[in-house]
């Protein structure tokens, strides 16, 4: 790594939290103008333990006061404390389910890339053939089924569809803990953004396949997979991974759904069943985080392109 | 030297001199678009979708088979027959007359939405091309500070804020979506600016409103139509993951996100639950889609094939 590139992503770490600070005051704002709070709920309190709880969580002073000593609480990496399970601290308990969802996102980005660039050399290369209208087709319409619609396909397929062609002997149980069962909502997550890969790796293989490097690479006698992979691919790549950027940022966000759907206990499902039950204190912990996240996997995906693109450079 | 030179020219009875008879019809911008776009077959399939979608909501206010809210029309979780062509759902409602009434919430949702969040992408991308400046970086790190932020997660708070109603669901996407349109708008606001015609109106002493209205605006009509286009599937998906979560619109509005939420729980048993609502909500995304892509290479000639 160049002393380019290190300045320039330090620059963006300072940006990030920048933007996470921003991000998560306005939230933090907004969230203490919202009605009703999770202290104020089914059962009636009296009035010298509803003080001692508002005490508790600061809640008696004003919001002001209330930022100052959230923002001191941040800068030391303490979130504060669970509002709805009183004592438990929020950072642990984020950062545990912040490595489930980064799990499944990697797992998904994978399948994007793998299904997505698979389908759009082949298209490319067989141009104009079944297999091209085919592979084309399927980009339009996967990109058109949104996540939940795959996953319901892919659960009637794994866990009905195994269970009654094995008869009861393969049944996939959905669910989060084993390596087994990140696969299908992986490929759920990820499949609608393989079909935008597909469709951008075509486009920009079709116009490398036909330079003249490319041609030259075929007329020394190099074989199909070394003059595709190694000398068209390459270059092709570079298009794509201009989207790579909002297409992690998609990820990110279709994982809320997913995670509710199978049950995973990652930061998406935290933030649904904290906004129902009016944990605001979690809400804004999970905006920070994921604040974080998308800015982070947004400077990784700006540091991949000086290694794809050696002309570009930072600095 | 010996050169032949012909003292006439013979013209071939098949070929004559172009005169005015033989002029090229005048075609506006637009009537040219429209033509690429009819020529276009996916275009032309997503519009008869779109348009039999638009039927079926507007049939669907007046008259479905049975009430979308009346339960207990036979035994629940029936899968297909005569008289419940889709089946019924856990309550025993009749499905088609819910995946009738879903379009409706649907085509109001993805169309509201798209419109809400394109003006102020246009209104605010406006600003920011044309005054630069100040308000440019203003409105610059506005946008570059929410594409840091989940836009679901923000729709979420924001649908718990302000209610379930579907004015406020549109709302509440619409506060998300408009990114994208700002973006695009203040790119093509930066580079038409420059652009002689637009100095001399200036020169002459139009306005800015007038500028911005009469000159710039038409110039960069044709991506933001594109775009427009392209929100109306994207806000219709989220709608439906709005539902999902239980956030959408309020129960017993048949949206077709509801429907799939309350199906998945009878998944394996009763698969037809989800299956019509998940099949007519990717049918209109596609023809959406299908239409946003006719639509972007018929406007912008540079993407043609």
């Amino acid at each position: 790594m160049s002393r380019g590139t290190l300045v320039y992503a330090t620059q963006r770490l300072v940006l990030i939290t920048f933007t996470a600070l921003v991000v998560s005051s306005i939230v933090f704002i907004g969230v203490h103008q919202l009605p009703g709070s999770a202290l104020a709920s089914e059962r009636r309190l009296n009035p010298a333990t509803e003080a001692a709880l508002l005490h508790h969580y600061n809640l008696d002073l004003p919001w002001p006061q209330q930022y100052v000593l959230w923002l001191n609480g941040l800068a030391h990496g303490n979130l504060g404390e669970s509002l709805v399970n009183m004592g438990t601290p929020i950072t642990p308990l984020l950062l545990r389910e912040l490595k489930v969802s980064v799990t499944l996102g990697l797992a998904a980005v994978l399948v994007t890339i793998v299904v997505g660039m698979s389908l759009g050399v082949l298209a490319a290369i067989r141009q104009n053939t079944w297999v091209d209208y085919a592979a084309s087709s399927a980009a339009v319409v996967g990109y058109s089924v949104p996540s939940f619609v795959w996953a319901f396909l892919l659960i009637l397929l794994t866990v009905s569809g195994f269970y009654a062609w094995t008869q009861g002997q393969i049944y996939e149980d959905l669910g989060w803990g084993k390596i087994e069962q990140i696969p299908v909502p992986a490929f759920a997550l990820g499949l609608p953004y393989a079909a935008i890969v597909a469709r951008l790796t075509r486009a920009s293989m079709l116009e490398v396949i036909r330079q003249d490097y490319v041609r030259t690479a075929w007329a020394k006698g190099l074989s199909a997979r070394v003059v595709i992979l190694r000398h068209a691919l390459r270059n092709a790549l570079i298009p794509v991974a201009t989207i790579l950027g909002p297409l992690i940022t998609g990820i990110i966000t279709g994982s809320v759904v997913i995670e509710f759907l199978f049950g995973i206990p990652g930061l998406g499902q935290e933030f649904v069943t904290s906004i129902l039950s009016r944990d605001y204190n979690i809400v804004i912990g999970v905006f920070t985080f994921y604040a974080a996240l998308v800015g982070v996997a947004n400077l990784i995906v700006d540091l991949l392109y000086p290694i794809l693109d050696p002309r570009i450079r930072y600095g | 030297m010996a050169t032949v030179v012909p003292t006439t020219i013979e013209i071939p009875q098949e070929l004559h001199v172009l005169g005015i008879d033989d002029m090229p019809e005048q075609v506006t911008l637009w009537q040219d678009a429209w033509r690429r776009l009819r020529r276009n077959r996916l275009s032309v399939i997503g519009l008869v979708i779109i348009g039999t979608f638009v039927a079926v909501a507007v049939i669907s206010f007046v008259w479905t088979p049975y009430p979308t809210w009346r339960q207990a029309l036979g035994t629940t979780y029936q899968g297909p027959s005569l008289i419940h062509p889709f089946g019924l759902d856990d309550y025993g409602r009749d499905i088609l007359s819910r995946v009738m009434g879903g379009a409706g919430i649907a085509l109001t949702v993805g169309v509201g939405a798209s419109l809400i969040a394109s003006i102020i992408g246009i209104v605010l991308g406006l600003t920011a091309g044309f005054y630069r400046g100040k308000i440019d970086v203003v409105i610059s790190l506005l946008i570059n500070i929410s594409y840091g932020v989940p836009d679901l997660l923000l729709a979420l708070i924001l649908v718990v804020l302000v209610g379930r109603g579907i004015q406020n669901i549109i709302l509440a996407i619409s506060i998300t979506a408009w990114l994208g349109m700002a973006r695009l708008v203040r790119g093509q606001t930066l580079s038409l600016r420059e652009r002689e015609f637009v100095e001399a109106a200036r020169s002459i002493g139009t306005k800015n409103v007038q500028i911005l209205a009469r000159h710039i605006l038409p110039n960069a009509l044709g991506p933001i139509i594109v775009q427009a286009t392209y929100l109306v599937p994207a806000a219709i998906i989220f709608e439906a993951f709005l539902s999902l979560l239980g956030m959408g619109v309020p129960p017993p509005s048949p949206s077709w996100g509801a429907m799939a939420s309350e199906g998945y729980k009878a998944i394996q048993i009763a698969p037809h639950i989800v299956l019509f609502p998940c099949l007519a909500l990717s049918l209109t995304v596609l023809a959406f889609n299908w239409v946003g892509d006719g639509l972007r290479d018929a406007i912008d000639p540079r993407m043609r094939k």
